[in-house]
This record gives structure tokens, sequence and C-alpha cells, in this order.
């Protein structure tokens, strides 16, 4: 490539080139990716130049890629067993719990209540939660290499801050899946405040109200001097606007008091109805809604006491938050809404009485999670300094160890600043135990089977003792993501002991191997598509440059070198116009060797220019 | 180098004392955190990665331990060499004992609904105000070097907020939280 990187002799090297990092809003209803737009994080818009990617995948035949997006989700009336819908209600979930949390789902599940993987059916086969969030993962990643010109280097990819360790897991192993380089997981309502706060430059005590499709977090943070510290969160996982549209939905069909059960693609039109209902109500007091032969109008005032349930659990969240967070009501400077659900007006009223003041929608609630994201993504990559800003966050739920009784031993507490490590010492409790098992669970709980367990941990080689006189130290340690990792030695005699992790949720390498195998069917397609597009890409960089090159130095060719030069130029050019992108890479080292000549002498042009004291030109490059 | 041999006060660069400017504290704090945030380090080798996280964890658990009042406490008296996790009887005033079990009794006797939340307010002003007291009193002793009383009065001071937790966690329980 000497034809587009010659620097100034004894000048300075080249600036290490821009990481492709971006941030990615993996969310219910909608999905979203930003990167860097010259100064401004902005969120990549679709070639029809929508922003919002319906995080719908719909599935077909078994060696055909699915549907993503905006497409699959107009299926979703005509075929709801295949179109899979708010996915992300699904990760780091047992079957019993979604089931308990969805009572409509159409799908058909599979796997065991006790929690091994839940499986979806589809048209192309059994599908679990993390397959799925996976293609939507690989659309967002597409529109930003073409936006980019090129693979991505990494991205940040925000998860609801209440996100349990399962759920982060399962959504690190959907990346993974998509082969996407996770720079970090960054809680939602923390990559909200950052592009909230960078952007008004703002100091103080905030609240986050983030009420999305499918969940609700509420986090106090405090802003000062570029620190962006997290003090306390909390929410539901299970909360969001689709339980609004199903309470609406509901109502619906009791006034419209047909009596008999919806089949899944029926009750799917009555949400779409729903939904559209509930939107109208932002913009109007009142809207008209029609189902099947049943007429009416909802007002907002009836809504809001349809939803109530629901609006209470938000309030009750808030009050919760503050007083982790040590603050009163009064203590808060500014409330900010992210999220499309924030856009009901029930919402904004019940918050605005709550904190008695106006929340903040400055940034669109829809993006700003995204726009953050990006943000954190370039830190990360190390295309900003990051003297700008920093993020402190917390875990959301305490973490703890099971102990005699099946009671839990908190290790570290929730909201506790991350990240963070605790250890704890156990010992035995019988004469002669060579063994332990640890069991690592999360939640507020006072039972074991009342928390999630997390992973059940095996300690062997404990030298023989007496009950008690062992020393097993445990550290629990908490990375920057929120994830945990647990280790475990036993002190007394400083022997080294084996151990054996086993998570009760989340993928084995050798499962997610095989997971990545099947998908690569669809995925040769793309690497071939992704391969092709590279290579075209480098081709036009070398074409470009070369024609600078020829406009100002042609005459240090002869006849002869510049016909020959112009032939690798044609035969490359006519290549780029086909789909062969091993031809178009041979074509361009053919290119490569016939301009070395012309480079070299060039840049023996340049040397003795200097030696001159004549300024020097730099190459054409972009 | 920065963290070796350093305790809590020391890497935060505040005096070793009960009385603690919180704002102060906190700015350290933050300064330090984006010194050594894993952040910071992102495209540094493992190991920097490694050390980093290792430091703020240390960071982190410093600031929390200066911050609570409580922990503050047992910490100063570690620096002195007294260890607070082995409580004796003698170690329990009788006037404390009666109080404490007046104050529970009375907290038992509450019913459980919203009626009560008024007297759990007077309750928790009540208990807080015994904190702050025993607060001043551990503060003097330690100025004295006065260990023993010192170490009473922290458990007076334990006492008080194991029952404003309690107090607490019935009032969320009563809001319906």
């Amino acid at each position: 490539m000497a034809l587009l990187q010659i620097a100034e002799p004894g000048g300075k090297p080249a600036k290490a080139p821009r990481k492709r990092a971006v941030g990615i809003d993996l969310g219910t209803t909608n999905s979203l990716v930003a990167a860097s737009c010259g100064d401004k994080v902005e969120t990549l818009p679709d070639e029809n130049g929508s922003h919002l990617l319906p995080s719908a995948v719909r599935y077909q035949a078994a060696d055909e890629a699915p549907q993503v997006g905006q497409s699959a989700l107009d299926e979703a009336v005509n075929d709801p067993l295949n179109t899979v819908i708010s996915v992300k209600r699904f990760l780091g979930k047992t079957l019993a719990e979604i089931h308990r949390a969805n009572p409509y789902l159409p799908y058909d599940f599979s796997g065991d209540d006790d929690g091994s993987q839940p499986l979806i059916w589809t048209a192309a086969g059994d599908r679990n939660p993390m397959e799925v969030s996976a293609e939507i993962l690989r659309v967002l990643a597409k529109r930003a290499e073409k936006f980019l010109s090129g693979p991505i280097d990494g991205a940040v990819i925000t998860v609801p801050a209440y996100f349990n360790d399962t759920q982060r897991q399962q959504t690190r192993d959907a990346a993974r899946l998509a082969e996407i380089n996770v720079l970090r997981l960054l809680n939602e309502p923390t990559a909200a405040a950052v592009a909230y706060g960078l952007d008004s430059g703002d100091e103080g005590n905030v609240v986050v109200f983030d009420l999305g499709g499918g969940t609700f977090d509420v986090s106090v943070l405090s802003l000062e001097k570029g620190v962006f510290q997290v003090l306390a969160t909390g929410g539901d996982t299970s909360l969001g606007g689709d339980d609004f549209d199903h309470a609406l939905a509901d109502w619906i069909l009791q006034q419209a008091d047909n009596g008999e059960s919806l089949d899944p693609s029926q009750r799917n039109t009555l949400l779409r109805i729903a939904r559209q209902a509930k939107h109208a109500l932002t913009d109007r007091h009142s809207a008209a809604v029609q189902f099947g032969n049943w007429r009416g109008t909802i007002d907002r005032e009836t809504f809001a006491d349809l939803v109530k349930q629901l609006t209470d659990k938000t309030v009750n969240a808030c009050r919760r938050v503050l007083r982790d967070a040590g603050f009163r009501s009064a203590d808060i400077d500014y409330v900010v809404l992210v999220g499309g659900a924030t856009r009901m007006p029930v919402i904004r009223q019940r918050v605005q009485e709550f904190f008695q003041r106006e929340p903040l929608a400055d940034i669109d609630p829809d993006k700003v999670v995204a726009i953050g994201a990006g943000i954190q993504a370039d830190v990360l990559a190390g295309n900003k300094s990051g003297d700008d800003f920093l993020l402190l966050d917390v875990n959301p739920l305490s973490l703890g160890i099971e102990t005699v009784g099946e009671l839990v031993e908190k290790i570290i507490p929730r909201n506790t600043t991350i990240p963070v490590a605790k250890a704890q010492e156990f010992t035995t409790f019988k004469d002669g135990q060579t063994a332990m098992m640890i069991h690592v669970v999360q939640g507020e709980r006072e039972l074991v089977s009342d928390c999630r367990s997390l992973a059940r941990f095996e300690l062997r080689g404990i030298p023989p003792m007496a009950a008690g006189a062992a020393k097993v130290r445990v550290t629990f340690q908490v990375d920057a993501d929120g994830l945990l990792s647990v280790s475990a030695t036993e002190t007394a005699t400083g022997t080294t002991a084996e151990i054996q992790v086993k998570p009760s949720y989340g993928l084995s390498g050798e499962e997610i191997e095989n997971m990545l195998k099947s998908s690569q069917e669809h995925a040769r397609e793309d690497m071939q598509t992704r391969a092709l597009q590279e290579a075209k890409v480098e081709a036009q960089q070398i074409l470009d440059a070369l024609a600078g090159a020829l406009q100002s130095d042609g005459h240090l060719l002869n006849d002869d070198e510049t016909e020959q030069i112009g032939r690798a130029v044609t035969a490359l050019e006519s290549a780029l116009e086909g789909q062969d992108s091993g031809v178009i890479h041979e074509l361009t080292e053919k290119l490569n060797a016939a301009t070395a000549e012309f480079a070299a002498r060039r840049m023996d042009r340049e040397i003795s220019r200097a030696l001159r004291g004549e300024s020097i030109s730099t190459m054409a490059d972009k | 180098m920065f963290f070796k041999d350093k305790n809590y006060f020391e890497l935060f660069s505040i005096p070793a004392s009960f009385q603690v400017d919180t704002r102060e504290l906190t700015d350290s704090y933050r300064q330090l955190q984006s010194r050594f945030h894993p952040d910071r380090v992102a495209g540094g080798s493992e190991q920097e990665r490694l050390r980093s996280v290792q430091a703020t964890s240390l960071l982190n658990e410093a600031y929390e331990t200066l911050k609570s009042p409580q922990k503050r406490a047992a910490y100063l008296l570690s620096l002195r060499g007294v260890d607070v996790e082995q409580v004796s009887q003698d170690d329990l005033s009788p006037d404390l004992l009666m109080e404490q079990i007046e104050l529970r009794e009375q907290l038992e006797e509450l019913p459980r609904d919203e009626s009560a939340l008024d007297t759990l307010e007077s309750l928790r002003e009540r208990v807080t105000s015994r904190q702050e007291q025993g607060q001043q009193k551990f503060a003097d002793a330690l100025t004295a070097e006065d260990l023993e009383t010192a170490r009473k009065n922290y458990y007076e001071m334990q006492y008080f907020a194991k029952l404003s937790t309690e107090i607490e966690s019935l009032e969320e329980d009563l809001l319906g939280y």
C-alpha cells in the first residue's frame, strides 16, 4: 500500500486509526444502533430512513435467513407462531417464569420448568432466546458496518439496570453468537444519563425513569464534574409498555363482550388495535376503538384507571430507590424520562406528581439510550480520551451464598458501586469433610428458594480435618459489566484446591460453538457478502488514490508503463461490477504490483525535494 | 505503588478521625476513580485491566467503609488493634439493654397497618437522635484514646443502627414495596 501511506520524512507518525465502535440498544420493542457522526453520536437509519428496528424475528424455512424488523412485525398477525416479538422478555428466564409473566404467549415453548434453556418452536426449528436476539444484533451490526465502511471493532450493548446476572450473561452470549465484540454491558438508565448529562452539562441529582416495552428501571444518579455516579437502582424486568397494551386489550375484549377465546392471530390483532389506541391517547384526550363488531371509545381517565396497578408499581419502585439512595424527592434536581412508553400521559402525570417537578424528555426517549451507549463505546474503544466523564455504576441485586438451613448469607449488598470484590470465610460442617458445595444466589430474600440461583460451585481437595477447622475463603468479584465471578481457596493448610463452576443458566463454550455452527449456514451467505463488500471498498480506495497520483505525477511514467497500469485499472474496475471477491483481490494485487515502481519514483522525488528544501506534498489519500 | 501500605484515610488523603468531611471524601474518591477506573485502561493489556479492577474494588471498599459512620467507627478501632467482632457481655450496659428491650416491645406491639406509620416515624426520630448521641460519645472517647469506652459506644451505635434498619423495613412493608 505504498501508494497511500507515505508520511513526510521525519514527520509525525500516522495517528492510530479510529476504531469502529458503536452503541446498541437491544430493546424489547425496538432496537437501535448509534455511532459517531463527526463530533456527535447519532443513531443510524436503515435504507428507508428508519432509526428504530422493531425487535421482531420471523422464521421461515430452515435454510432461509429469518426476517428481522418491520417486515417481520407486519407478519405477526398472519404468522403469530413463527414471529417472535419482545424476545428480551424471555432472556434469562425459566419456562415457568416466562409463562407466569406472560399469560398470552402464542409461542410453542419447550424445555424443562426447572430451568434448562426454554426453546421456541419455529418453522426453522427450535430457537432459544439468545439465538433470536442474535438475529436482531446481526442486522444492527450490518447496518453499522455499512455506515462505517467496515466491520465493527466493538459494541457497547445496553441492558436494563435491573437485569440479573443470568439475563446479562445471556445478552452477552447473544452478542457472541452474532460475532460482536462486547466492549461493555451498560445499564440503560446510566446510558441515558450520559447522553442527557453531556448534552446539557447540568449537574446535580438525577432520577432516570426508564419504561421500555418490557422492562422498567429507575435509577438515582449524581452528576458532578463529569462523574456520573449511580447511587441506587431499582425496577422490574417484567413490566413495560407491553403490559399496558395487554391491560387495554383485555378491557376492549370485555367491552366487546364476545365471550369467545381468541386464537393467537386474533390476539395479535387485538394487541395491535390496543397499541394504536394507546398511542392515540398520547395526542388526544380520547380515541375511537373498533374490534370485530364492537365500536367504542377510550379516554385518558379510563385508561389511567385501567393501568393503575401498573403505574402504582412504578411509583413504589421510585420510593424504594430514593430510600436506597438516602434521598427524599425534594433532593432530586432533574427527572429524565426514557423509553417510548413514557410518552403516555398517565406516566408523565404520575411521575410529575411523585417528584413534584416537570420531567424532562428533551432527547428523543427512544434514541437516548443508544446514543449514550455510542458515547461510551468511543471511550472504551480508545477513540475518545474519556477525560470528559466517568461512569460509576452499581450492582442492582444482592449477591450471596447458601448457608446451613437454606438461608442466604449476603456477601455483596445491592447498590454497591462496582467493580467490587468481597471475600468471606466459610468452614466445614462435618468432621473429615473434604468438599464443599457453594451455591451462589442473587436476590433480596432470606430463603434460598426465594432467590435466583446463579451457579453451583464445588470446592474439592479440602484436607480432612475436624468440623470447623478448615478455612475456605470465597471471593466474589463483580466487574464493570456487572458480571460475577467466584473463586475459592482453602487457606488453613495452604493446599491448592480444585474448582468446578457450573453455571445454573447461561451457555457453555461447547453449546455456543454448536449454535454458532448452525447459524453459520446462514452466516456463510452473510460472510461471503461481507468479504465481497470489504474487497470492493479496498479496491475502490486504491483506485481513487491512484487516480489522484496519476493526475499530479503521471509524467514520471513512460507510455508503456502508463498503458500497463491502465490495463490493470480497467480489469479491476470491471471486476468491481461483478460479485466475485476472489477475483477482485487478485486484480487488486496485480494493480499494486504494476504501480510499485511508480510509487518508488514518487517517493524518491519527494525525498530529493526535501533534501533540496522544497515543500513536500503529502500523497493523495482519503 | 499508590495503594501500597496505605490505610483508607491515607488513600483519600483525609485526616484519620471519626469526624469526616463527606464532601472532601467524595471529591477525593471521584478523583481517584477517574485515575484508576477500568474504563480508563480500556485499551490496555490484560494485566493493566486486572490491576485496575483490583484497585477500584479496593477504592470502593474503602469509600464504603469511611462513608458509613458504623463502618468508619469499626475501622478506626481496628486501626488501633481493637477487634469489634468479638462481643462479650461486659460490653453491653444494662441501661442500654433495657432501652433496647423497651424499644423492641414498642415495635412489636404496633399494628401491621398504615395506622402505625406515625408512631413509626416518631420512633425512628428517637432512634436517630440516640444514634447521633452515640456517635458523639464515640468521637470523644476516641480523641481521648479511651479505647474501652469507645468500644462500648460502638456497640451502642450498632444497636441503634440495627433498630433503625428494622424500623425502615417495617415502614417499607407497610407502604407496600
